[in-house]
């Protein structure tokens, strides 16, 4: 019975976060647009500007594979005008059924929609795939389209402005992905090898020629646990491989890539050179866009292994 | 005290009472009739709980029999009432002593009905009977030892029984309390229902009741009274526990 | 009082409101109880032994078969339960507390087989009471309908049995039987709570409520409203103050969480006046 009340009381505190939220609804010539992750949540400002109302439902740091939408998220869906997903299962667990209770009856956008999905090794991975789509820019690409085409549909007054500024972020993003390859570029060949906190990077690994090693958390998503066996293959393969550095998550607590770390007698990489894997960095800090996100990825992992940025 | 009048309410016929395998009282016999009332004596652990409880039907006779009302313990349960002691129930409970009282009347009224008009009015009578009617709406806990004993006894009256079964009514129980609990106990025995109430008081038992039944873990004797409150008769159901203080009388220890 | 409103007006919040009062009040009642009949571990160990039917519901059937899964293994587990307190005048503290982190180690295994582990996990044990569905209301009402019924029809028995099994026993009652109803109404009542506040805070409800109102009255009636009256309160206020707290401050208190948290507060507030009474006595 006492269990149960400290249990209540931490729960109900768990997530007490940031003070002040961006709920208020917008002006009455913007659309509402309520965007499940930071990235998405990003991609949409850019490419709505001023005519789109932004709402933000998983903020910095926040795992979304495991979310409980407060009262405030389900008033916002229930107000939105357009809801824009990640997609790919990674708001699987939460976001269907709190949409059914907020009784928003329009269109949820799929932002993954024409991305070439990569599955996983087929032991317990989530079915519908990889779902960390967008550290791979030219998939961002498509998902920046994915949206600008929902926004015009929704709002077609704004088509002009939306895709103009589809356009432009979409430049900057062929821009950062010529960046990446220069810099990647610069590894010798023989480190272009990558360990992670889990597994988070597939399409990032694939698009640049880098060879994924492992995660510490075999799966894409963040509840799996190591055995002891898999934990010490792993150890087993950074020595294998020769990879320098194990490199820990923004919104995962950095133990196990320490341990790990340790264990191989290699470098991890964490702290404030974690690598955004799942979210993006606080609001006005250089990890809080997902170009400057991106960024400092390329530019820890190209560090860390020898490369140069 | 009369001679008995009644019909043969509860027979005893070489009964032997076990818990599982153990045996635990051996070999009583007697018979109690309507209008009379009967005292279990014994020391502590002589099983006189026991021998009430077998009368209930809640304990195996494993030789000989009992017979309640012409028949088995289990069929006769409707028309036996028990007087549990007082301390087995909790002073705390958050119950009236009219909802005690009214509890009697449980089992006639039956699975999924309401106790009715009728029901109340036994209950009333019978809170009457002990003395106790301007209690009704107190808290049972509020209640003396005393009180609470005769509380339960009026349970017992309101439903109607034919035989009446208590278990150590008198213990610790104020002078007033003991006055109504016979007093009622004395009237149930006129309206023709027979009375068997263990106890250690033995002043009581030439007091009050007709026949004694001698108990320590087997019969030593059933009788009259005065027949069997008698020096050798009590050393022999108290074994050393007896004292004797004068030739022919013995203070008992408990 | 347009503070203690506002938060009303959409329908998921007046669903989780109408789950939280419905299921408050059943509980409440079921709470007068526990609390009389010192079954506030039993009532324990039955949240954690219906907690794998609810894990192997939800394996086989998704979310509707949560209730199925749990209701077989309320079943199950208070035949167990009643037996194991049966069978010796005093109840078996240890069998039964092996019998509970028995039964919840095999729910948490099966659960961790998910890849939605930890998000189902949270589910099951804290509810989730938001995204309550008609569906749910629906189960809740019906429970709850059960548990009243029950109550209603064998509380006379009941009451007697808690306040004299000696006495009970002696006019015939079989005691085993009224003990397994008791036992079966907490379980079912666990069962109606899982998707509202999960399997871990029901024991709030089956013992606060209940706890309530015998610190503030001696008449079964006067406990009995108190305790509806404390759950009722709690359920409006706990989601009043997790709704308030995330719209007007971004503040997340989770839903379920806040309202037990509220019930436990008012707990608080009645054994106030219960000692204030006390020391003016």
């Amino acid at each position: 019975m006492v269990a149960a009340v400290v249990a209540a009381g931490l729960l109900a505190f768990a997530g007490c976060g940031s003070g002040g939220s961006d709920r208020a609804a917008g002006r009455s010539d913007q659309i509402d647009v309520v965007a499940t992750t930071p990235v998405v949540a990003d991609f949409v400002r850019n490419v709505g500007g001023d005519r789109v109302h932004v709402v933000q439902i998983l903020k910095p740091g926040v795992d979304p594979h495991d979310y409980e939408a407060s009262p405030a998220d389900i008033q916002a869906i229930a107000d939105a005008d357009l809801v824009v997903k990640s997609g790919v299962g990674l708001e699987a667990t939460w976001l269907d059924e709190t949409v059914s209770s907020a009784g928003y009856g329009g269109e949820v956008v799929d932002a993954s929609r024409g991305v070439t999905i990569r599955q996983g090794n087929g032991t317990d991975e989530q079915a519908a795939g990889d779902p960390h789509i967008w550290h791979d820019p030219a998939d961002a690409r498509i998902m920046v389209g994915d949206i600008a085409a929902a926004l015009v549909a929704k709002d077609p007054a704004g088509k002009a402005g939306y895709e103009r500024n589809a356009a432009t972020y979409d430049a900057k993003l062929a821009a950062l992905d010529a960046e990446n390859a220069a810099e990647i570029g610069s590894i010798p060949v023989e480190q272009r090898k990558l360990v992670t906190n889990h597994d988070a990077f597939g399409y990032y690994c694939a698009r640049y020629g880098i060879t994924f090693v492992g995660s510490i958390i075999p799966s894409f998503d963040t509840s799996a646990e190591l055995s002891g066996k898999e934990l010490s293959d792993l150890v087993a393969k950074i020595e294998q491989t020769g990879v320098r550095a194990v490199f820990s998550e923004s919104s995962l607590p950095p133990k196990t890539a320490q341990t790990v770390a340790t264990e191989a007698g290699v470098q991890v990489v964490e702290g404030e050179d974690s690598l955004y894997a799942d979210g993006l960095g606080p609001v006005g800090s250089p990890g809080g866009t997902y170009l400057g996100a991106e960024r400092h990825n390329t530019a820890t992992i190209v560090k860390a292994l020898g490369g140069r940025v | 005290m009369s001679e008995p009048t009644g019909p043969v309410l509860l027979r005893f016929d070489h009964a032997s009472l076990a818990y599982g395998r153990a045996r635990v009282v051996e070999d009583v016999h007697g018979s109690v009739h309507g209008g009379e009332a009967v005292a279990l004596i014994g020391p502590n652990g002589a099983g006189k709980s026991t021998l009430l409880r077998a009368v209930l039907g809640l304990v195996d006779v494993v030789s000989g029999r009992i017979e309640v009302l012409g028949s088995t313990p289990a069929r006769a349960r409707r028309d036996v009432a028990y007087v549990p002691q007082v301390d087995t129930l909790d002073a705390q409970f958050p119950v009236s002593v009219g909802q005690v009282v009214l509890m009697g009347r449980y089992r006639d009224v039956g699975w999924l009905r309401r106790p009715g008009v009728r029901d109340r009015a036994l209950a009333d009578d019978a809170l009457e009977a002990v003395g106790l009617a301007e209690r009704k709406d107190d808290r049972f806990g509020t209640l003396s030892g005393g009180q609470r004993q005769r509380v339960l006894l009026a349970r017992a009256i309101a439903q109607q029984p034919r035989l009446l079964l208590l278990d150590e009514p008198f213990n610790g129980v104020d002078a007033v309390s003991q006055q109504a609990l016979l007093a009622a106990l004395r009237r149930l025995q006129d309206d023709g229902a027979a009375v068997v109430v263990s106890t250690h008081d033995l002043a009581l038992a030439h007091l009050a009741c007709d026949e004694v039944c001698l108990l320590n873990k087997h019969q030593v004797a059933f009788g009259p009274t005065e027949a069997t409150l008698t020096p050798e008769l009590l050393r022999a159901a108290y074994g050393g526990q007896a004292l004797e203080l004068a030739v022919d009388s013995v203070i008992v220890a408990r | 009082m347009r503070y203690l409103l506002e938060p009303f007006g959409s329908p998921f919040m007046q669903r989780a409101l109408a789950e939280a009062l419905l299921l408050g009040a059943v509980a409440a009642v079921v709470s007068v109880f526990v609390v009389l009949r010192r079954l506030s571990f039993v009532a324990d160990v039955l949240t954690h032994t219906v907690f794998p039917g609810v894990v192997i519901g939800f394996v086989v059937a998704g979310t509707s078969g949560i209730v199925w899964g749990a209701s077989v293994f309320a079943v199950l587990s208070t035949v167990l339960i009643t037996v194991l307190a049966g069978r010796s005048r005093v109840t078996e503290d240890a069998s039964m507390a092996i019998v509970l982190t028995g039964f919840f180690a095999v729910g948490v295994v099966l659960v961790s087989r998910q890849t939605s582990f930890t998000s189902d996990l949270t589910a099951f044990l804290f509810g989730r009471i938001l995204t309550v569905d008609r569906q749910q209301l629906v189960v809740t009402a019906v429970i709850g309908a059960a548990v009243l019924l029950l109550l209603g029809l064998l509380g006379k028995e009941l009451l007697f049995r808690a306040f004299d099994p000696a006495g009970a026993e002696a006019r015939g009652y079989r005691v085993l039987a009224l003990d397994l109803v008791l036992n079966l109404v907490v379980a079912l009542v666990v069962v109606a709570a899982v998707r509202a506040v999960g399997t871990v805070l029901v024991i709030a409800l089956l013992v606060v409520p209940g706890a309530a109102g015998r610190l503030l009255s001696d008449r079964l009636a006067g406990i009995t409203l108190i305790a509806v009256g404390t759950a009722l309160l709690a359920g409006w206020l706990g989601l009043v103050a997790s709704w308030q707290a995330s719209v007007n401050h971004g503040l997340r208190l989770a839903s379920g969480a806040t309202v037990v948290l509220v019930l436990v507060l008012l707990y608080g507030v009645a054994a106030a006046i219960a000692t204030a009474r006390k020391v003016r006595a």
